[in-house]
């Protein structure tokens, strides 16, 4: 059992600090790839989705050591096990890192005891391959026992899983406190993807299926409303990537246009789960932080 | 079994060339066409797809012969059947052709033997109508099985084209020898965008924006190290005169940079052949 604390004051930001926005890296390379009825899994399925560990997540992290922005790694145990030198340069340059599952499974799939054994293997991974206490977490599609597993038998400062509100909020249960920061289904898959049946997508189906214009629209109405807003609210931005989505060269290219655009505008802060945990709590509830949340700040 | 040596990420392109650009035409008339439930022809959709065959590739062909650009044709063998004329025309123009199957056979769960005897037939249909010798092949629905590449080998292929995981050329050890992946991607194939008739997502203005976006982002990677942009272009698609006016576009817009190179796949293979080699 879990209750949301709803801030009681307007929580904020470090001076100067108008917008502050998160980067996701979803780095899964070819773990959810489609599996045929017959036990095959898909050669299109799976090539489209190996690219992000082949290549797209090695774009990715170029394009942002360009800009000189981090963002947090969302990386599934076993992508770190297959494809562990893309996330030790990531963590060279300073990025955070989150589990996202070991093979992206889909946890409402699962019961409780299985989800927390697939935490558990996925945070020894970090720790073994990455030498990484993870500080933060993001499910692939939360149980209705994510939270109390969180919170019952793991120290993370944040979980990032729900779409269900623009800024971060406390979580108590279990003796023990973790800080949603919540993000949305503006991401980079729901820019990409058509939902059709069948799935998974085909060649005239594939996750690829909006222009690069559509996407640079939808990146920049959210920031400007969110910049807008920012002049007298709390504002947070997340920016959800894939690395076999928008890690595509043309594709990049947006981000890297988008990333140059924003950073023209006065107070824009690109920040990991690990920066906005450590802020959010020493300004919030300073007293109420877990331990791990506050080496960050 | 074939097994990947190695991604070729250190290929050297021709003095003079930063970044060679390979146009690849998948050229059927209507024979990966699904069917309508209880299994019986679509027309309709089986007439846009049959456009490719019978006016597409003609009105292709003559763009790239203004412009001077040469260009890989993956050919289905019924297609090539049904009209000859245009194979042998595409092949007299100097493009190359490269084998999809005989009649859009998808080859998964084939099994050897079946996809064997159906690489054989494919190839033998495609030389006696165009002339040409066929060193390429492109899956027509981008599933490879797992014999795929060791039956190329051994049927004397010197390149495969049906793999969507990586931005380089990548080497093979197969069955017959040492086979040339050549990657390519549905991030900028024209099907993404112009469908089957449906939908039209972005439309002939959406190809220019996404073919724009990807050449921009791979030619800026191309200064500091080895890449090279690959198109997906279906005849029954980009033969349309609105959607083929933005590929025109798109080709002239690239002919301004004196680095940039139009190549076909035999000329990526041949190229990375040295570097695989070496």
């Amino acid at each position: 059992m879990w209750k949301e604390i709803r801030p009681q004051q307007t929580g904020r930001w470090p001076d100067g600090v108008r917008l502050p926005i998160i980067i996701s890296v979803h780095h899964q390379s070819e773990e959810a790839a489609y599996v045929f009825d017959d036990g095959q899994v898909d050669p299109f399925d799976y090539g489209e989705r190996q690219y992000g560990g082949r290549r797209g997540a090695w774009r990715l992290l170029e394009i942002m050591g360009k800009h000189e922005v981090r963002g947090t790694w969302i990386v599934c145990g076993a992508t770190l096990e297959k494809y562990p030198q893309i996330s030790r340069e990531a963590k060279a340059a300073g990025h955070a890192f989150a589990g996202h599952t070991y093979e992206h499974e889909m946890m409402c799939n699962y019961p409780a005891a299985e989800e927390l054994r697939l935490i558990r293997k996925t945070v020894s991974v970090f720790e073994d391959v990455l030498g990484e206490r993870l500080r933060g977490w993001r499910t692939c599609f939360a149980s209705h026992n994510t939270v109390d597993i969180l919170l019952e038998h793991f120290d993370f400062a944040w979980d990032a899983s729900m779409w269900n509100d623009d800024l971060p909020y406390v979580i108590e249960g279990h003796g023990n406190r973790i800080l949603e920061i919540p993000f949305s289904s503006y991401s980079d898959a729901a820019l990409a993807v058509l939902i059709t049946k069948p799935f998974p997508p085909s060649p005239f189906c594939t996750w690829q299926t909006n222009t690069p214009r559509f996407i640079w629209n939808t990146l920049k109405s959210q920031f400007d409303a969110l910049y807008a807003r920012g002049a007298s609210k709390a504002v947070l931005m997340p920016l959800t990537v894939h690395d076999f989505i928008m890690g595509r060269p043309s594709r990049c290219k947006i981000l890297d246009d988008f990333i140059a655009y924003a950073k023209q505008h006065e107070g824009v802060a690109f920040i990991t789960h690990d920066e906005a945990s450590a802020w959010w709590w020493k300004n919030y509830a300073p007293e109420e932080a877990p331990s791990t949340a506050l080496e960050m700040s | 079994m074939a097994k990947e040596v190695r991604a070729i990420s250190d290929a050297r392109w021709p003095d003079g060339v930063r970044l060679p650009v390979v146009l690849t035409f998948e050229h059927q008339s209507g024979e990966g066409t699904p069917l309508l439930p209880g299994d019986r022809p679509n027309y309709m959709m089986g007439g846009a797809l049959e456009y490719g065959g019978r006016t597409g590739i003609w009105n292709i062909l003559e763009v790239l012969d203004t412009l001077g650009v040469t260009a890989t044709f993956f050919v289905c063998g019924t297609t090539a059947e049904k009209f000859p004329d245009a194979v042998r025309a595409a092949r007299e123009a100097g493009h190359e052709i490269a084998g999809m199957s005989y009649s859009f056979d998808k080859v998964r769960t084939a099994g050897t033997a079946r996809e064997q005897a159906m690489v054989r037939k494919t190839v033998k249909v495609l030389q006696d109508i165009s002339g040409a010798e066929i060193k390429g092949w492109r899956c027509p629905d981008y599933r490879v099985s797992p014999q795929t590449l060791d039956i190329l080998s051994q049927e004397g292929f010197a390149w495969d084209s049906s793999m969507l995981n990586d931005d380089f050329p990548c080497l093979f050890d197969c069955a017959g020898g040492k086979l040339i992946e050549i990657p390519f991607t549905t991030s900028t194939a024209d099907k993404t965008f112009i469908g089957y008739p449906y939908p039209m997502k972005g439309g002939p203005d959406g190809l220019t924006d996404v073919w724009d976006c990807e050449f921009d982002a791979l030619y800026r990677e191309s200064e500091h190290g080895s890449r090279f942009m690959i198109l997906s272009i279906q005849t029954w698609a980009t033969g349309r005169p609105a959607p083929l006016r933005a590929l025109q576009q798109f080709i002239e817009r690239l002919q301004k940079y004196n680095d940039v190179r139009f190549a076909r796949c035999g000329e990526i293979a041949a190229w990375c052949g040295d570097a695989a080699k070496s």
